[in-house]
């Protein structure tokens, strides 16, 4: 085992299909997430994260709704966000809504927070986009002391101060969800979740491995900086992006139309230079794995690996196929290569029972010291 | 001392007026530097080989391995001669993507030599009005003298040698303005922005 976390993550975004012009409803859209994410667990992946966005074409407004309904649908899979918006989003909300998910979920909950790219949503909820940075520090110490301390006197710069204020409920088993900082490229965030020790998402899927490599390396070389350990013992976390078919032209043939139209990057870089350029894998799942362990070379040996399946129009029908390929003939493989080589001071992918575990071997630790 | 040059050329076809214009402007910057005493280094970034990727990264928001390589070129100058042809009254609308996509503040405090090309010296003011408010906005050091060639000037009786002695006169100009200016930093965006949060995070602590 490599204590290593396979999931997938989605953006939630309703898109037309471009082979038929057919879009399913909101409704339709978040009915598949769920069956998405019952699925996920079905076949052997280990997290589900959604993002959040607050527009049209996008459903996942309130992620802690969604990752409710599911936690109550599953058993074993760990619900998280891709990412929750530190910057617009109260940190006591975030705080509640995320202790509330733990307790119902058994622990199956974490978070990544991120600063959104949506430049209007900012005013949507009362907050100053030009403060988009300070708001990120600010709100996140606020999150981490109401997390963390019983009762809390609080005073910042962009939020009204808090005096004896008490989460409620405390977090489950008095352990915070583990809290991981999602980039697209932003060095601030590398530099933030390094200077806490918490764990660092690069989202590179729109992104050429050149530009992960340095943010990932910059993050290690801070983590340990910052004194939290070896660059190697850093937490890190990788998006990704695959269409496959047991033969990889097929997938190519049938992923086209869905790539050139995809409202993100269609029309501009052609399939085959954007597979070259970035994580992107359209092909076998011999191909994706390839691929996919490829991404060691340059992240180092890393924690979590997040796909992204369900987007571009793909029908439900084939999103569920994917699903199937990724949990019968991928993850089993990577889980098995990852593990060969694996540097020894890499850790297991932080989870609520190693967390708890952790915790209490500390105390015993301290209990011991003190008697002694 | 070393200088490097980086030659932008916009020019669309083949042979280029564009790139004509760029190679005479290169030669007589070099010939000032090389009076002075510098050992010039030029690189040359022709635009149109570039123009998919240039289009390409405006929609993906990255750039391809050659145009990174090109915005490496340019972050990497002490000085920047810049040139596009004329088109609409303006420069050329590949040039202006360029500057669109080459990261911000790559052009900071870099020594820029403008010229441009056109059909008739009609748009020559097309220097003043279209690529110096463009390099001014970007913080460049923009060069008192720019040139500007019109095909008049290619087919002259003189060889050209009014052109000529614009163009000297501007590379003289610029060749001062290089030298008064120095070694150009090439600016560490990414370092920058984690350093500023080091900064704010370190800020009101104990």
């Amino acid at each position: 085992m490599t204590g290593m976390q396979f999931g997938i993550f989605t953006v939630g975004d309703v898109t037309p299909d471009p082979t038929t012009g057919s879009a399913p409803t909101e409704a339709e859209r978040i009915r598949a997430t769920v069956t998405v994410a019952r699925k996920a667990e079905e076949v052997g992946l280990d997290v589900f994260a959604t993002g959040e966005h607050h527009n049209p074409p996008f459903v996942p407004s309130s992620p802690t709704t969604l990752l409710g309904f599911i936690a109550a649908q599953t058993e074993r899979i760990v619900l998280s966000t891709s990412t929750t918006l530190i910057t617009t989003n109260d940190p006591v909300k975030i705080a509640e809504d995320f202790s509330v998910l733990q307790h119902l979920s058994g622990g199956r909950t974490d978070v990544m927070l991120g600063r959104g790219n949506t430049g209007p949503v900012y005013p949507w909820f009362g907050q100053d986009i030009r403060q988009a940075i300070p708001l990120t520090v600010e709100h996140y110490d606020l999150l981490r002391r109401l997390w963390r301390e019983e009762v809390v006197d609080w005073e910042g710069k962009l939020r009204s101060p808090l005096q004896g204020f008490t989460l409620a409920p405390r977090p489950l088993d008095g352990i915070p969800p583990f809290v991981w900082h999602g980039s697209i490229r932003t060095p601030e965030v590398a530099e933030l979740a390094a200077y806490y020790g918490d764990g660092f998402f690069a989202n590179h899927i729109f992104w050429p491995a050149s530009h992960t490599r340095k943010m990932v390396e910059m993050y290690r070389k801070r983590f340990a900086h910052y004194g939290h350990g070896t660059p190697e013992s850093a937490v890190v976390g990788l998006g990704g992006q695959v269409f496959m078919r047991p033969n990889s032209q097929d997938a190519v043939r049938e992923f086209r139309p869905y790539f050139d139209n995809a409202p993100v990057y269609g029309h501009g870089p052609s399939l085959e230079e954007f597979t070259s350029q970035t994580p992107l894998t359209v092909g076998s799942p011999q191909q994706v794995i390839d691929k996919t362990l490829g991404f060691r070379e340059y992240a180092g040996d890393y924690q979590r690996q997040l796909f992204l399946l369900d987007h571009a129009g793909l029908p439900l029908k084939t999103v569920l196929e994917q699903l199937d390929l990724l949990g019968e003939e991928v993850v089993p493989v990577l889980r098995k290569e990852f593990a060969v080589g694996r540097s020894p001071e890499a850790p297991a992918a932080p989870t609520h029972r190693s967390l708890l575990r952790e915790r209490d071997e500390r105390d015993k630790r301290d209990a011991k010291n003190e008697s002694g | 001392m070393t200088t490097k040059i980086t030659i932008i050329t916009g020019g669309l076809r083949e042979p280029s007026s564009t790139r004509m214009l760029a190679n005479r402007m290169e030669a007589a910057v070099r010939t000032q530097l090389t009076a002075a005493g510098s050992t010039v280094e030029s690189s040359f970034v022709e635009l149109r080989p570039l123009g998919h990727a240039i289009i390409d990264a405006m929609f993906s928001g990255f750039p391809a391995e050659p145009l990174e390589e090109a915005f490496g070129t340019v972050a990497d100058a002490d000085g920047v001669i810049a040139v596009t042809p004329a088109f609409n009254a303006s420069f050329s609308g590949l040039f202006k993507s360029f500057f669109d996509v080459l990261p911000e503040e790559t052009l900071s405090d870099m020594p820029v030599l403008m010229g441009a090309t056109g059909g008739t010296e009609r748009h020559s003011l097309v220097l003043e009005h279209a690529l110096r408010p463009m390099f001014s906005y970007l913080h460049a050091i923009v060069s008192s003298r720019g040139v500007y060639a019109a095909t008049d000037d290619f087919g002259s009786q003189s060889d050209g040698a009014v052109l000529r002695d614009r163009i000297d006169a501007a590379a003289a100009d610029y060749a001062r303005l290089v030298r008064g200016c120095g070694p150009h930093r090439r600016r560490d965006a990414f370092g920058e922005g984690a350093a500023a949060m080091e900064q704010l995070l370190g800020r009101d602590r104990p």
